[in-house]
């Protein structure tokens, strides 16, 4: 083999490899995640924290495995009623924090996937450690706040902190040149 | 393990921008690597091997420590 078809069957290992990245969705996705996950975002803490009651807005017949009501017996597979605005929420919530957390930067490459990588490490610890700390000091109906937050808080530490060292490297290389 | 980047970009006078869209990573990958921050994967390692004409070893070294 020529050192020139050498160089070149490594060239295009080398592109192959370093275009690789597992199980992200294309850049494209990542303004639409923004999109869904700001606005519900802010829906579902307004909504949480200042009491406001949802369930007589938009209101559909539903199909539901299960269902508990306050007092009543269980239904099991059968068409309810239901105000479906915190179920709407909570798709566009974790559908957008999906996209945003897991589009491609602009430049992805190694170094950002170490960065992502490392985030969601830390998001977890901190998610749980969360959980742990509120199991032990939340009671009764309150901590089915702790689990409603928790729905969506790994996603959303995750995001805080992948583009807050993204965000940061940025900035020191800025400095540099 | 440390590198001497900085050095063969100064050499070929070509700034970290550039040398990044050549060998198609971002700049803070190049900024940390020069900052010896990051590691590069042997397949980056071999890349700016190639874009430098040195060995792997002329860019990389390795230290008592690793």
């Amino acid at each position: 083999m020529s050192i020139s078809k050498v160089f070149f069957t490594l060239e295009m290992n080398l592109k192959a490899t370093i275009m690789k990245t597992h199980f992200l969705f294309p850049n494209k996705f990542k303004k639409l995640g923004w999109i869904l996950f700001v606005p519900s975002f802010i829906a579902s803490l307004f909504i949480s924290f200042s009491n406001l009651n949802i369930d007589n807005y938009w209101i559909v017949k539903v199909f539901a495995f299960t269902e508990t009501g306050i007092m009543s017996q269980n239904n099991y597979f059968s068409v309810i009623q239901n105000s479906i605005v915190d179920e709407v929420l909570l798709y566009s919530l974790i559908i957008g924090g999906i996209l945003v957390g897991f589009s491609k930067l602009k430049i992805e490459d190694e170094f950002t996937s170490k960065i992502r990588y490392e985030s969601l490490v830390w998001a977890t610890y901190l998610n749980y450690g969360l959980i742990l700390f509120f199991t032990i000091f939340v009671y009764g109906l309150s901590y089915l706040n702790v689990l409603f937050f928790n729905t969506f808080t790994l996603l959303l530490f995750f995001i805080i902190r992948f583009h807050y060292l993204i965000y940061k490297l940025n900035k020191t290389s800025n400095d540099d040149e | 393990m440390t590198n001497n980047l900085k050095v063969l970009r100064a050499i070929k006078n070509i700034s970290q921008e550039e040398l990044s869209k050549q060998i198609s990573v971002s700049r803070q990958t190049i900024n940390a690597m020069e900052k010896g921050k990051y590691v590069p994967s042997t397949v980056l390692a071999l890349k700016l091997a190639q874009f430098f004409e040195k060995r792997v070893e002329e860019i990389f070294i390795l230290e008592e420590s690793d």
